[in-house]
């Protein structure tokens, strides 16, 4: 870790984004007191975590990146043990059906599905009713349904006023979910801000893909056009003034008698930014 | 304490669900027991082979050898006889010459060098009865008579008398061994044992809890072997109940110990499997489990003599034996021991330790 310095709002939704081993896991841990600081210091309101991590231990709600629990202990049983570690908690019927997990209450963890693992993990990280709840990459590996729900508990947790820390992969996710963001890469914050604050910032423009009969190479000058890149057969124009490119562009191929087979026009993500910050190279 | 109890719990349940693991742990030592019992309770007797007239003086020769339960006596001529002892069919034979001539008659015993521990019991067994014999024949009074009986305390004890409580103390090993360093490192692996470390449950509540629970796991399963030994099996061993739990579980507190040193080497349960086996295979074999360790050659005794799993055997043979008073100084030198290994492993262990 490189000079982490993150300020999170109390009751929002904070994302931090990073390739692998950026550094995202390690951060979290550190303010779960999993794992002690070398030099800096974390704050949670009055409380200084960096000298009591057991203030972290009994209010923060957690859910690793690998949950696991004891294979052989049934879904209530799971809930009652870790809800036997903390003074003030939820009851384990209330979790069991806000996680719509009645059918598996009596099933060994073992015989639950990646959905279900990933509700019961977010169940148990509920446990204490935390007022903050850290969920370390909580969509990674699960089907469209199973994330689309668990995006919906998220956003239920910011309703209940918990604030929510999470780590995700995924931009689309980030872009939904996230009221602030952090792109982190080799232990440094690269950029924070509300997504479309950072997109504004990054990647102002807006895209046009064309597909040609015969690849666009050469010299193109057209009105507010920034970079020109080519992905497959396609060519990614980026402009800075949408409208005044792509009329100057159905002009030029007109003049040069290149016939367009494709055309798409569409604003920067959230993902341009990622790859703008992080690079493109290839991490383990 | 309510936490601990809680983790204890937790594996209690765990365990009587893991059908596979549990039929495995009571299947080995009862059929380590059932095998060498059988082989050891079974009667010796000698194969003895006779040849001779049917009838006459040497009958009665033939008869009063028959009478004597050691042996197991067959007629053979003298050519099939020595066949048979050559072979190995037969323990000896014994050829008695025609009875035409008058006494005394010298009959000669035939034994196959080969299998020597046979061949001198034959020779000393049908020699005295052979002096026997001629006293009842001749009718002579008995100058000296020898009647042999135990020792006032020492019981009469089979080979599975001496080999249950080795097996006590080699499940108490591999129990520990398996439990502690196979399941830690397991739940490292998988993220188990991070998922614990984020509550307020303490490393020492948890780790507390597992010990708890090997102890108790440990206890009730030497139990369970004691009681189908003695039910079904026929095993007669006194259980002077307090020093026995006291040696065992101090020997397990060593064991766990070591499974602790072994947990925070490896760093996925594959790696911790050969280390065990590494540990734990001399000491099944040399500490006394199936045999003596006094049966070993010298140097190597010194060496096994130190080893935890001989002073675990020791001190439980010694007690379900009789051998060893309840507290005699034997039992105290065997759990001292133990409580040294267990202190020098515990410490070894507080520094190899990792939680991840």
């Amino acid at each position: 870790m490189d000079g982490v310095d993150l300020g999170i709002e109390p009751g929002c939704i904070f994302g931090l984004l990073g390739p692998n081993g950026a550094g995202k896991t390690t951060t979290l841990e550190m303010i779960e007191g999993l794992r002690r600081p070398d030099s800096g210091s974390i704050t949670y309101g009055d409380h200084d975590l960096v000298r009591s991590p057991a203030v972290a231990r009994e209010r923060f709600g957690v859910q690793l990146q690998t949950s696991a629990f004891f294979e052989l202990l049934r879904v209530d049983e799971t809930i009652d043990l870790f809800a036997s570690f903390y003074r003030h908690t939820l009851s384990a019927e209330t979790l069991i059906e806000r996680f719509e997990l009645g059918e598996k209450r009596k099933a060994y963890v073992q015989n639950l599905s990646g959905g279900q693992r990933q509700r019961l993990a977010v169940a148990v990280a509920l446990v204490n009713d935390p007022e903050v709840v850290f969920l370390d990459e909580p969509t990674a590996g699960l089907d469209p349904q199973a994330r689309r729900n668990v995006w919906d508990s998220v956003r239920q947790l910011r309703a209940e006023g918990r604030t929510v820390v999470l780590t995700t992969h995924y931009m689309d996710e980030a872009e939904a979910l996230c009221d602030q963001l952090a792109v982190m890469d080799h232990g440094r914050v690269l950029d924070e801000g509300q997504p479309q604050e950072l997109i504004e910032r990054r990647q102002p423009g807006a895209f046009i893909e064309v597909a040609a009969e015969v690849p666009i190479t050469g010299d193109l000058r057209l009105p507010g056009l920034e970079r020109v890149t080519h992905e497959g057969p396609k060519t990614v124009l980026m402009t800075q003034r949408l409208d005044e490119t792509l009329g100057a562009l159905a002009e030029w191929a007109k003049q040069e008698g290149v016939p367009l087979t494709g055309l798409a026009t569409r604003t920067a993500t959230l993902e341009d930014v990622f790859l703008q910050l992080t690079g493109r190279s290839l991490r383990d | 304490m309510r936490q601990l109890f809680k983790v204890t719990g937790a594996l209690l349940r765990t365990l009587v669900r893991n059908r596979q693991a549990l039929f495995w742990t009571f299947f080995f030592p009862v059929m380590l027991m059932v095998v060498f019992g059988f082989l050891g309770n079974s009667n010796f007797k000698l194969n003895l082979l006779v040849t001779g007239p049917r009838s006459g003086p040497e009958a009665r020769i033939v008869q009063a050898y028959e009478k004597i339960p050691y042996f197991k006596v067959q007629r053979a001529d003298r050519k099939s006889a020595l066949h048979l002892v050559r072979i190995g069919q037969a323990d000896a034979a014994l050829l008695l010459p025609p009875a035409s001539s008058p006494p005394p008659w010298h009959a000669t015993l035939v034994y196959n060098s080969a299998n020597l521990q046979t061949a001198q019991q034959a020779v000393s067994a049908v020699t005295s009865a052979a002096a026997e014999i001629n006293l009842a024949m001749t009718g002579q009074h008995p100058y000296l008579v020898v009647k042999s009986e135990a020792a006032s305390g020492s019981r009469s004890s089979t080979y599975l008398d001496f080999l249950l409580p080795g097996v006590l103390a080699l499940m108490a090993m591999q129990n520990s061994l398996f439990g502690v360093a196979g399941s830690l490192t397991r739940w490292k692996e998988k993220g188990v044992l991070r998922r614990f470390l984020a509550t307020p449950l303490r490393p020492v509540q948890f780790l507390g809890g597992v010990v708890l629970y090997q102890l108790v796991f440990g206890i009730l399963s030497a139990a369970l072997i004691v009681a189908i030994a003695v039910a079904f099996l026929h095993a007669t061993v006194v259980l002077p109940l307090l020093p026995l739990l006291i040696t065992v579980v101090v020997g397990m507190a060593a064991f766990l110990a070591i499974g602790f040193v072994i947990a925070g080497f490896a760093k996925t349960e594959e790696a911790s499997m050969p280390i065990i086996n590494v540990v734990s295979f001399p000491m099944m074999f040399l500490s006394g489990v199936f045999f003596p360790v006094t049966s070993l050659p010298p140097f190597l005794r010194s060496i096994v003599h130190v080893l935890p799993l001989t002073y675990l055997v020791d001190g439980v043979r010694g007690l379900m034996s009789g051998q060893y008073a309840a507290w005699a100084p034997n039992v105290q030198s065997d759990i001292l021991a133990l409580l040294g290994w267990f202190v020098l492993l515990a410490i070894v262990s507080t520094r190899t330790w990792r939680w991840e």
